[in-house]
């Protein structure tokens, strides 16, 4: 572990953009913060979780799959660099290490593997919450974290590739160092994923009624935020677009609360109403990854809460469905 | 990664949001703002995709000019030079009021301006309008005479101070979502809502009272609610003497109008109608949205004039909270309004007729003389058109052969020109019967300014190149004035516009790029140092007193009868704007709705014959389409509802060309139709 100041943890950074596309939390124009490189605006570390999902640098909006010429040759893509990624919470490397987890499963996905093999993975936690509260260390699950702990931040690798970065960098840190912030997170309140736990036991047992599922269906607008911010939600839509000299096929992030997301040919949808889709996004959460993958796969990141204009944000609606049902 | 602060090109909301552009230059995502008021890092299905159709293969990239029937490609030289050869050429022979010109609400305020200005200035004819003429035309006219000021009152924030929301013709979460939002959220907090719409919208499911009045029976309503709020001594007497005139006409003119006679006309229960009287004066401070339900009859201007003499009337004006809340539609229809790309007046609402308005324009533009004569409305320019009165057209940015009434007059009329331009950024409908079409950057490629519909003036910025030859509305406008011998400053870029416009428009008097960020100003801002006004009419309304002006109930133009038995209702979805230009070519948008559709009772169903998804044939004495049936009791039993995005089976080809006498707007909202079961004709 090595201890730096904020000064030169960026010149350690902006020393590493020779070998790697280095993306970091920026100060946006408008005060919003977001993954980005060094020149794209001031460093923002502090803050808490940023807007967007960071798991967008493996798995971003849109996406080109392919392009093929008329002749139906397909032409190379041009090699990208090795991506280094600052900015994962605790939170989103639980994410990241499950969707890695899922895009490795029959059959990989090699686009987001593309970005995803080869890159360096930076959490960023301790004192840096946005009225500085502490993000709780994640302690694995990266590469490398850097841990504010207020005056000073640690860095902490945790595989061969971090410690061949971090190597000498900073000053060696003692662990005490980091005892006021682990002790800080331990006093954090486990209630959320106690609530969550509570609500996929619910649902698991089956004691939540269609009803409630409707009522909680008429009150989303379908603006497909949820899925959108959610590390985890790995569904894309595909569409091939043909010019004049070539095809290019895409994929972008889709949305299991629009209605053409399980429309049959036919025009009948399994999942025809809001009702449904809205029971399915929460279900897929808490029941049937639980079911495939052993855990739930919402880990509390908090973005769907953020982004739903209409408040039915996945603990929102697991703090309703435990007030009435549990 | 470049991310680049704008303003999303869909409805008047005005999110603010980031386009994501690669290192390649391409469009690759969206992200909304955190910290905007309004976006407050939320946006819509439309804005989460506003980055996904500008790089579509179908973009124009090159001038086109029709030869041998066919719109083949040339260069710009050769394409403005023949517009600009044509453009004089009619104007020479039949007068400049021979052009019309179509402005858009989808480009920014200085293309507008410099459109208007081309009009006006170069080519010398008032004959400029624009989409307005659908939407708020009628509230233009209506809230200018009862108010002073055809704007949206007061900001989409103050909704949520409101005790009390009456949204009466507005589709809220579906057509203005942030907004709808914002009121499901008011009403979740304990905010009364009142929803008045024949159809069971969203936001009814959260109404404290859902009144399902027939289409077309506003005044009626409105007229019924005010006769209780008097006879229950419910108005807010102190605003009414301090701040109002006309009071006494107003008591006489709904004296009549008693919960049982508005009950006959609504359909209403008289019950409904005291409740929904009693629920909106007893608040403190009540708000009264509205949109196209209101605006889209024969009697639009009757129906905005009852909704301000309500808000006169319980004193709800110039607070937060309170206020006549018309949500205008386009992302720039409020601007092109300001910006004078309406008949009869130039930026500002300066009339034309007005001598020392002509004269300050003239002096600023170096004329002259400008016509004192207003020009035509676009929906009766388009009966000039069908009769040969007006022979050559320039369209910008509009598609109204789906977007106007009657298709087969719409047809008709663009087809008699001698001459139609067309400036766009997909060959759209309309753009295939030019004679010239001008490829277009996007709002994702140019510099500029939208107005929201809280008339808040915000930044537009260029994130990616537009593609092949495509150049910004206001590079082809300045170019284009140069060619028809217009003598103009060589405005480097838009801001340059912007400080012409501040200079001859008071209500944008302190407007300048660097006071626009990041957010922008609401306007009025008559100075450099002026803060903007969210609310309008505090202490005083803009015309001084507020104006009670009753209206009398007319019903609408056609009613069904024993031939065509159902009342069709036209409008939107939620995910797809307009024609469909931009989000038919919006792939999860295109996937969400892919083509037209009827929604039908389902007892009107069960009397047809017909299932659910099954295609029929609606028709009108205007014209027969064919779509597939959705069965919902969204609409109730009698009342058809189509949106009009679908070329393949436009809703506007049954639509009638009926207006309103003052305001000039079509009565979307309600004609005769029926439904057929008939087979698909393949």
């Amino acid at each position: 572990m090595r201890r730096l100041t904020e000064a030169e943890l960026l010149r350690w950074l902006r020393g590493l953009e020779d070998r790697f596309e280095v993306l970091l939390p920026v100060l946006l124009v408008d005060g919003s913060r977001a993954l980005g490189r060094l020149d794209e605006g001031a460093p923002a570390l502090a803050g808490g979780r940023l807007p967007r999902k960071p798991t967008e640098a493996f798995f971003p909006q849109h996406d080109p799959v392919l392009t093929a010429a008329l002749d139906g040759a397909i032409l190379a893509m041009p090699a990208a660099r090795p991506l280094f990624v600052l900015g994962f919470t605790a939170a989103d490397l639980a994410c990241l290490e499950f969707i890695d987890r899922f895009f490795a499963a029959p059959f990989r996905d090699d686009l987001y593997y593309r970005r995803r093999a080869g890159a360096v993975v930076a959490g960023l936690t301790g004192a840096l919450g946005p009225a500085g509260e502490i993000l709780p260390p994640a302690g694995g699950n990266c590469d490398l974290e850097v841990i504010a702990t207020g005056d000073a931040f640690l860095l902490d690798p945790y595989t061969p590739a971090g410690q061949s970065l971090t190597g000498e960098v900073g000053v060696p840190a003692a662990a005490p160092e980091l005892r006021p912030v682990q002790s800080a997170a331990a006093a954090l309140s486990d209630e959320p994923q106690r609530l969550l736990q509570r609500a996929s036991e619910l649902i698991r047992a089956d004691r939540v009624p269609d009803a409630f599922w409707a009522e909680i269906g008429t009150r989303c607008i379908a603006c497909t935020a949820c899925n959108l911010v959610c590390p985890t939600c790995t569904c894309y839509g595909v569409q091939d677009w043909s010019y004049p000299d070539r095809t290019e096929r895409s994929r972008m992030w889709d949305s299991c609360q629009l209605e053409g997301f399980m429309r049959e040919a036919s025009g009948h949808n399994p999942l025809g109403s809001e009702a449904l889709r809205t029971r399915r996004r929460i279900h897929h959460k808490l029941a049937a990854d639980v079911e495939r993958w052993g855990h739930l796969t919402c880990y509390l990141c908090g973005r769907c809460d953020a982004a739903c204009p209409t408040g039915i944000g996945i603990q929102a609606i697991a703090r309703e469905l435990v007030a009435r049902y549990g | 990664m470049k991310k680049t602060l704008t303003t999303c090109p869909y409805c008047g909301t005005g999110c603010a949001l980031y386009l994501l552009a690669d290192d390649a230059g391409r469009l690759v995502g969206v992200e909304p703002s955190a910290t905007h008021p309004v976006s407050r890092g939320h946006l819509c299905i439309k804005g989460w995709n506003a980055y996904a159709f500008v790089h579509h293969p179908q973009r124009l990239t090159t001038p086109l000019i029709r030869r041998s029937g066919e719109l083949q490609p040339a260069s710009w030289d050769e394409a403005l030079g023949l517009v600009a050869e044509r453009l004089l050429a009619i104007r020479d022979a039949h007068g400049p009021d021979a052009l019309m010109f179509f402005s858009s609400a989808k480009a920014t305020n200085e293309e507008n301006f410099l459109l208007m200005k081309l009009a006006r200035g170069v080519i010398g004819t008032n004959n400029i309008d624009h989409c307005a003429r659908l939407c708020h035309a009628s509230t233009v006219v209506g809230l200018a005479a009862t108010l002073g000021s055809g704007a949206m009152t007061n900001s989409i924030a103050c909704l949520e101070q409101a005790d009390v929301i009456l949204v009466i013709g507005s589709n809220t979460t579906e057509q203005h979502p942030m907004i709808g939002a914002r009121i499901l959220g008011a009403a979740r907090r304990g905010t009364k809502l009142i929803v008045a719409d024949q159809r069971r919208i969203r936001l009814a499911h959260h109404a404290d009272l859902h009144l399902r009045h027939r289409c077309g029976s506003d005044v009626a309503l409105l007229n019924g609610l005010m006769h209780v709020i008097l006879a229950e001594g419910l108005e807010d007497r102190a605003f009414i003497a301090e701040r109002t005139e006309g009071f006494e006409e107003l008591r006489a003119a709904v004296a009549d109008w008693t919960p049982q006679a508005a009950a006959a006309v609504t359909g209403l229960t008289a019950a409904e109608i005291v409740a929904a009287a009693r629920t909106f004066a007893g608040g403190e401070r009540g708000a009264i949205v509205y949109a196209m339900g209101i605006t889209q009859h024969t009697h639009g201007v009757d129906n905005v004039k009852a909704v301000a003499d309500l808000a006169l009337l319980t004193g709800n004006l110039g607070r937060p909270g309170t206020g006549v809340n018309p949500l205008r539609g386009q992302n720039n229809v409020q601007g092109a309004c300001d910006m004078g790309a309406l008949p009869d007046v130039v930026s500002g609402y300066q009339k034309v007729a007005e001598p020392a308005v002509r004269e300050k324009f003239a002096h600023a533009w170096g004329l002259p003389a400008l016509s004192g004569h207003p020009g035509l409305m676009a929906t009766l320019a388009m009966n000039a058109m069908a009769d040969g009165q007006v022979k050559g057209a320039f369209i910008l940015g509009e598609n109204p052969l789906i977007s106007d009434p009657d298709q087969a007059h719409a047809r008709r009329a663009l087809t008699s020109l001698d001459f139609l331009v067309v400036q766009e950024i997909f060959l759209s409908e309309t753009a295939q019967l030019a004679d010239v079409v001008l490829p277009a950057a996007c709002f994702a490629e140019k510099d500029g300014t939208f107005t929201s519909t809280e008339r808040l003036v915000q930044r537009v910025r260029r994130a990616v190149a537009p593609p092949g030859a495509a150049r910004a509305d206001w590079e082809i406008l300045k170019e284009l004035a140069r060619r028809c011998g217009g003598d103009w400053p060589d405005y480097p870029d838009p801001g340059a516009i912007m400080a012409e416009i501040a200079g001859l428009t008071p209500s944008y008097g302190g407007i300048a790029y660097p006071r626009l960020e990041p957010f922008g100003l609401p306007w009025p801002c008559p100075t450099p140092d002026h803060p903007g006004t969210p609310i309008l009419h505090v202490g005083t309304c803009t015309r001084g007193k507020g104006r009670f002006l009753a209206s009398g109930y007319r019903p609408p133009a056609e009613l069904p009868d024993a031939e065509y038995p159902l009342l069709l209702t036209t409008g939107r979805t939620y995910f797809h704007w307009h024609t469909g230009t931009m989000t038919r070519r919006t792939h999860l948008l295109d996937r969400e709705e892919r083509g037209p559709f009827v929604e039908l009772h389902p007892d009107d169903g069960a009397a047809l014959g017909v299932r659910d998804r099954e295609e029929v044939t609606i028709a009108s004495r205007r014209g027969t389409i064919r779509a597939r049936v959705r069965l919902t009791t969204m609409v109730g039993a009698g009342t058809i509802f189509m949106p009009f995005h679908f070329a393949e089976g436009a809703a506007n080809a049954l639509t009638h060309n009926a207006l309103d006498p003052e305001a000039g707007i079509p009565e979307f909202k309600v004609c005769a139709a029926r439904v057929e079961k008939t087979p698909c004709a393949d």
